[in-house]
């Protein structure tokens, strides 16, 4: 991987600024950078959604077609979700078969949606034991201005909610929107000795890749964790994580009910 | 009698900073061990002689080593570290002028040196301008795990003058796990075993006294001596040195050239 | 979903209690070859690990001027599952070794071996649930069998939620059928955890429950650590040395 001279260079400033419980953008080190997010935008996918998180920005295409259940969940759909890091959302980015990390941001989303039940599977099945629908989710990475996990996440429910089931093209009934019945939220936070930063930007990451991604459905309950890079996190500061991951999932939610 | 115990990765060994010493580290004003090995405690301080682990180099070190390549400017020695070594021309008194570097060493010669420099980045780079330093053309090179060669080179050196008393070879020890013996093939067959053993039982008492045995019985089995003959050797008087004064010695003895 | 009861007139579908980890088998040493090696079974799991290591770095510009590189491989053998595995890494195993090898990391000194790799390799031969915790605890012992300078041990385990309750150490059932499955690897120093270095989850569980499952985990985590502890002293116990 080509090395980010400048994310050195950028060390410093963020460490003396944290130094005062400072962001170099000015933010508090719990807020969230501004959030667009726009549905609909490509008509050839069953759903889709570009979200901005800041300059982070990443698209999320739904596609869906019948298929084979899986032996043990005969009449549930099934949700197949994947990332691209493509090398023009970063000079750090490099062409090629996903990476541990495009993996890692992939199956993070997924668990959120599969474990907050978001999607109703089992009103996708079309011929039980023969015929469910498939979800694939594509994340697509356009600027990773830092925290693609977030963005990612919140691209990936905002087009599932956008999604209409194509029932039509496929001559198994009639068109119906995706059952959605969750609204998971994924925040993610850099660690950095007793300091929590929530929604890392891409310099902010220079002082290191440390981060906690906890994820939260509408009642609260935590569906996913996933700690990312190598350090030691230390009981308290996960202890605090937690209700403020629970917390500023709540305020991204309200974004999405406009959806 | 005290016993020097076994301690893993992060275990507590003192709570006095200033006491710690290699295999140790320091954090919020306590010292732990930061890898396995034996406990040494003194007054002085304290230290973890590790049981395991590859050879860092250190400047200073005797090492032996193979020429993986020749440049320009020198030879590039693999001395069985994660630090491939290098040997500058200037640093070999065997180079004249009007002459090749290939010609005094080749790729798959071996030769013994010393660490004379190592920067910040572990580059490494060795020199031959010491007397124990020759390029190996006879002999043998035995292979040990590198943190049992104190064990091989013994307290204030025993075990080596065991060996060569005994055996009547040369022997030089690298840092590195690599040692050269030369002499008499089946006494150097003897000494190899002896080696073995060492590397083995490095750590159990009366090792010298069974090592003197074997090295009667081997002697006597390959006919290089009668059962009777065998002298008796100073090395008991050698086996009970201060505890602690290890290193120091180690360091002292691991340069020697046990020629006869 | 399937009912399928997990807990029955109190007791696990082995015969566990709610906090009783699985048997636990650990030998340290096994391998000639590696400079540091483990065999391990915990529950159903059986995996090797091996260290090699520091050594020089190959390919070459993966090498690090400031540090040792650590690289860590999950890896199933097809044997090791009910339906034969496709040799080569999968997406799960890609993840696995990621946070697995970031869980090491912060633990090994890395800056004592510049321009240098660490090598950890664990081959799962026979799998059952939370084989991942299984691997880093035979990886942690590795890694002290190959003498790697260390701040402490490395000890792995995982907490399920199943049937509303939570247990330490689930077993196949319990992950497959249970509402969470929460796995935890903590630095272990001098007897003490210090840090959690390991952390995933996937399920659905309250904050309380997340916060009740990290004090099973620690429970857990500290009989592991005793039993990687006597693993080593098995094989090295030989080594104790009579100074006169």
């Amino acid at each position: 991987m080509p090395e980010d001279i400048l994310m050195e260079i950028k060390k410093d400033y963020v460490l003396s600024k944290l130094r005062d419980g400072e962001r170099i953008d000015g933010r508090r080190l719990d807020e969230i950078r501004p959030i667009e997010i726009r549905t609909g935008l490509i008509a050839k996918a069953e759903g889709s959604a570009l979200v901005r998180l800041g300059n982070t920005m990443v698209v999320a295409g739904v596609k869906m077609q019948p298929g084979e259940p899986f032996p043990d969940a005969p009449d549930q759909g099934i949700i197949i979700t994947n990332a691209e890091l493509v090398p023009l959302a970063s000079p750090t980015f490099e062409p090629g078969p996903p990476d541990e990390n495009a993996i890692e941001l992939a199956r993070v989303v997924d668990r959120g949606i599969r474990h907050s039940e978001a999607v109703d599977l089992s009103k996708l099945c079309i011929e039980e034991g023969e015929k469910v629908w498939m979800i694939f989710i594509d994340i697509w990475a356009l600027d990773d201005d830092g925290n693609l996990m977030d963005a990612s996440a919140l691209a990936a429910i905002a087009a599932l909610l956008n999604t209409t089931v194509p029932a039509e093209r496929f001559e198994v009934g009639d068109n119906f929107p995706l059952p959605v019945r969750d609204l998971p939220v994924a925040i993610t936070s850099l660690v950095f000795e007793d300091k929590i930063l929530v929604d890392p930007c891409r310099d902010e990451l220079s002082i290191g890749k440390n981060t906690i991604t906890i994820t939260t459905d509408q009642n609260d309950n935590i569906v996913s964790i996933q700690k990312s890079g190598p350090f030691l996190l230390s009981e308290k500061v996960f202890d605090r994580l937690i209700d403020l991951s629970i917390a500023k999932a709540k305020e991204v939610r309200r974004l999405l009910k406009d959806v | 009698m005290i016993s020097r115990k076994i301690v893993l990765p992060g275990d507590l060994v003192s709570t006095n900073p200033k006491t710690a010493g290699p295999g140790t580290y320091v954090e919020g004003g306590k010292v732990y061990a930061r890898v396995l090995g034996l406990l040494d405690k003194t007054d002085l301080g304290v230290r973890i002689i590790p049981l395991k682990g590859r050879y860092i180099p250190s400047v200073g070190d005797t090492v032996i080593g193979i020429v993986k390549e020749v440049t320009a400017n020198g030879w590039i020695v693999d001395i069985n570290s994660p630090y491939i070594a290098f040997l500058p021309i200037p640093e070999n008194p065997a180079m004249k002028p009007n002459r090749k570097p290939n010609d005094i060493l080749d790729i798959g010669d071996a030769i013994i040196a010393k660490v004379m420099n190592i920067d910040p980045k572990m580059k490494v780079t060795l020199t031959m301008k010491d007397k124990l330093c020759r390029p190996i053309r006879v002999g043998r090179i035995v292979a040990i795990n590198p943190t049992r060669v104190p064990r091989v080179i013994g307290k204030k050196g025993s075990m080596i003058k065991l060996l060569k008393s005994e055996l009547d070879i040369q022997i030089i020890v690298g840092q590195n796990g690599l040692i050269w013996l030369n002499g008499d093939r089946r006494k150097v067959s003897i000494a190899e075993e002896a080696i073995y053993i060492i590397e083995q039982e490095a750590h159990t008492e009366g090792l010298t006294d069974r090592i003197t045995e074997f090295i009667k019985k081997r002697k006597v089995e390959l006919g290089l001596a009668e059962p009777e003959e065998v002298e008796k050797t100073e090395t008991e008087q050698a086996e009970a040195p201060e505890v602690g004064e290890e290193e120091k010695t180690d360091s002292e003895s691991k340069a020697e050239d046990v020629r006869r | 979903m399937e009912e399928i009861k997990l807990i029955v007139d109190g007791k696990r579908l082995d015969g566990r209690d709610f906090e009783e980890l699985r048997p636990i088998k650990i030998e340290a040493g096994v391998l000639k070859r590696a400079d540091g090696s483990c065999y391990l079974e915990m529950g159903k799991n059986k995996v090797v690990a091996a260290v090699y290591g520091p050594r020089e770095v190959h390919p070459k510009h993966l090498e690090d001027p400031s540090m040792a590189i650590v690289r860590y491989r999950y890896n199933m053998a097809p044997f090791s599952v009910e339906d034969r595995k496709r040799p080569g890494p999968d997406r799960r195993s890609i993840e696995i070794s990621k946070v697995s090898r970031e869980a090491l990391e912060p633990v090994i000194m890395k800056e004592l071996f510049p321009r240098s790799a660490i090598d950890i390799f664990v081959e799962v031969l026979q799998a059952d649930a939370g084989s991942r915790t299984a691997c880093l605890n035979a990886a942690s012992v590795a890694l002290v069998d190959a003498g790697i300078p260390m701040k402490g041990m490395v000890t792995s385990v995982a907490v399920a939620k199943v049937d509303g309750v939570l247990v330490l150490d689930p077993m196949k059932e319990e992950d497959n059928y249970g509402e969470a499955d929460i796995p935890f690897a903590f630095l272990i120093r001098n007897g003490k955890i210090e840090s959690i270095t390991l952390l995933q989850m996937d399920g659905r569980v309250t904050a309380e429950e997340l916060r009740r499952a990290l004090e099973l985990a620690k429970k857990g985590a500290m009989q592991i650590y005793q039993l990687q502890r006597e693993a080593i002293m098995r094989k090295y116990i030989k080594e104790e040395e009579v100074v006169e």
